[in-house]
């Protein structure tokens, strides 16, 4: 590994682990897209700062960009509290607009500067180590990673204080300003952080990939665990995994690596999404089958019960509806009969003692 | 200073001239309400009378147009921690990661003040509130693997954490079993007979003389307030629900349709 490679990799790391930890709390506040309409609508920030200052490395560009990120969550919330428009409406309002404004203001004044449209919407991650961090002629690493590296310790600060606060907002809005907190005041506390995370991470990947690595990696982690905390640290994992598994790739079929690492966010999902051990896909298809073989199976067990006892009990309908399929019975009998529950002599079936005593207990329960 | 008055005299909650508004839409009108300390009173009216946004609005969680609430005496934000509320169960994800003790702990949260985290005693604390609503056994059950009945006693033990002396709750019965109605009911008439204050939201009439003392009957306007056997009546049931009951204390004893 080059030090080239490895500044990037560092880079990327550090972007990754910072958007994931807002990140959970937008996923859990239903609020992804604002991190669409925030990573968009930062661009308009940076620019009209730039216009003022002339200088793209100036850390004013942060705060116009954070500026105009609270801006575009104040305007959909006024749009919103309208009441004419729907919420997800109002932020396809919104941020669309102020992009393009953006778009517009960057084409006509600021054809020679840096920020082209193209590395707007990816990125340039391959150049993030060419900007040093100088001190007094030595060299101490990209600059990128400090302002990322000091973005990362405040989003890790904020929630970290305020984790509580986030929590107890995030769940039960009414109920946490009726014990005295702000929900409002948390609200736009976040969104601050994400703006200041979105414009850190627009320089490396991109105004559209930091909404796959605010995103994704929260959503990952919300299928695999029970705790907040937990959902919060294995956000991050899968932040960083998807960033360096993301740039190998990259190097491998040389692509650009922003658009590597945000596929690779969307490939773990799907992963997941699948194989997630109790919420994913096929576990939530297993548990239906299992569920569905299991009422067969004792309603199977009970009508024998009932016939045994010499009552002209008619089939429960739910069972006849269940019997209707002559695959299913057959699999049930079959399952039964090798579990020891039932005999089969001939055409008939019986009861064995331990099928009798589980539909005496299937009974009970009902 | 927060605290209860000392004075008998002064009721728990004070509501007066009350009006609450969404844009033109009037949804309180004009109410004058006081509720005794110690007694155990139902907020009933039909669909969209307002009683959500009583007990919200009591709390200061809607702004409104005119009107002032004190609680033993002072205003509300003085007394926020005498104050307990238990929304409604719907109200919530209860998809949320976390477990059924963590929820319970978000009753101290207030206590806790900003940024300090709860800890042994607060921990403590939600299980002692969670054996009262027995839920023990479940303490460490994630929440989205609750029952309906059970997620309502979860919230109940998150008011009880917070050793408040007014309770709040909406529409506490909806959707639960009719052993978790038993037992929430029991807890609040003990609650009450500790001299605490409950007002609930509630809507099954049935059950109205059974559970409460003292109700207020709400459309709007406040139609009519006081103990269940002087006001619960068809007459201020007709004023409130208009033709849209069939419920007559009068006559429960044949009909028990709502």
């Amino acid at each position: 590994m080059s030090p080239h490679q490895f500044d990037i990799q560092l880079v990327a790391i550090i972007v990754a682990a910072s958007c994931s930890i807002p990140g959970a709390f937008l996923v859990l506040r239903r609020m992804s897209m604002m991190a669409d309409a925030i990573s968009h609508s930062i661009l308009l920030g940076i620019i009209l700062v730039f216009f003022l200052v002339r200088d793209l490395s100036s850390p004013l560009l942060i705060i116009g960009a954070a500026a105009s990120g609270i801006l575009a969550i104040s305007l959909i919330e006024a749009v919103n509290r309208s009441r004419l428009v729907k919420k997800d409406a109002s932020i396809g309002i919104v941020f669309p607009f102020l992009f393009s404004v953006a778009v517009i203001l960057l084409s006509k004044y600021a054809r020679n500067v840096h920020i082209d449209t193209h590395s707007v919407l990816l990125g340039e991650l391959a150049f993030a180590p060419f900007n040093r961090f100088i001190i007094s002629g030595t060299d101490i690493g990209p600059k990128s990673a400090y302002i990322m590296g000091s973005i990362f310790l405040l989003n890790l600060l904020f929630v970290s204080f305020f984790y509580k606060e986030l929590k107890v907002s995030t769940f039960d809005e009414s109920f946490a300003s009726s014990i005295g907190f702000r929900p409002r005041l948390i609200h736009y506390l976040l969104m601050a952080v994400v703006s200041v995370t979105c414009v850190g991470a627009f320089d490396a990947v991109g105004s559209i990939l930091v909404i796959a690595l605010i995103v994704i990696p929260p959503c990952c982690a919300y299928l695999l665990t029970d705790s907040l905390s937990k959902m919060i640290f294995l956000s991050v994992v899968f932040g960083i995994t998807a960033a360096v598994s993301g740039f190998w790739v990259a190097n491998l079929i040389d692509v650009n690596i922003a658009g590597s690492m945000a596929s690779l966010c969307g490939l773990f999902f799907l992963a997941v999404f699948l194989f997630a051990p109790k919420r994913g896909f096929l576990a939530i298809i297993r548990e239906k089958r299992r569920q569905k073989m299991a009422f067969a199976e004792a309603s199977l067990l009970v009508s024998l019960y009932n016939q045994e006892m010499g009552k002209t009990v008619k089939n429960h309908p739910d069972s006849r509806e269940m019997f209707q399929s002559g695959d299913l019975i057959s699999k049930v009998v079959g399952f039964l009969k090798r579990k020891g529950e039932i005999a089969v002599k001939g055409e008939k079936i019986f009861l064995t003692e331990k099928g009798r005593e589980k539909a005496r207990i299937t009974m009970e329960n009902q | 200073m927060s605290g209860i008055e000392k004075n008998p005299l002064i009721p728990a909650i004070r509501v007066t001239d009350l009006t609450v508004a969404y844009g033109d839409k009037t949804v309180l009108w004009d109410i004058d309400l006081e509720i005794p300390r110690g007694s155990m009173v139902a907020v009933v009216g039909p669909n969209g009378a307002g009683k959500t946004t009583l007990i919200k609005s009591i709390q200061g969680l809607i702004p409104r147009v005119a009107g002032v609430v004190s609680i033993h005496g002072k205003s509300y934000q003085k007394q926020r921690k005498e104050v307990s509320y238990v929304p409604q169960r719907g109200s919530v994800d209860w998809d949320f990661p976390t477990s059924v003790v963590d929820t319970v702990k978000m009753g101290s949260y207030g206590d806790l003040g900003w940024i300090r985290r709860p800890g042994r005693k607060e921990h403590e604390k939600a299980l002692g509130a969670l054996e009262k609503v027995d839920m023990l056994e479940f303490s460490n059950r994630q929440i989205s693997q609750l029952s309906g009945g059970q997620q309502q006693r979860v919230f109940l033990a998150r008011a009880l954490v917070q050793s408040a002396s007014v309770y709040l709750l909406d529409e506490p019965f909806q959707g639960v079993d009719a052993t978790t109605e038993k037992a929430i009911v029991r807890i609040l008439k003990e609650l009450v007979a500790g001299g605490k204050t409950v007002l609930s939201v509630h809507h099954d009439l049935n059950t109205v003389s059974e559970y409460y003392e003292r109700i207020a009957i709400l459309n709007v306007g406040l139609v009519a307030s006081g103990r269940v056997d002087e006001v619960f009546n068809s007459e201020n049931l007709m004023k409130a629900y208009g033709g849209k009951t069939s419920f007559f204390p009068e006559r429960k004893s044949t009909r028990r349709a709502v």
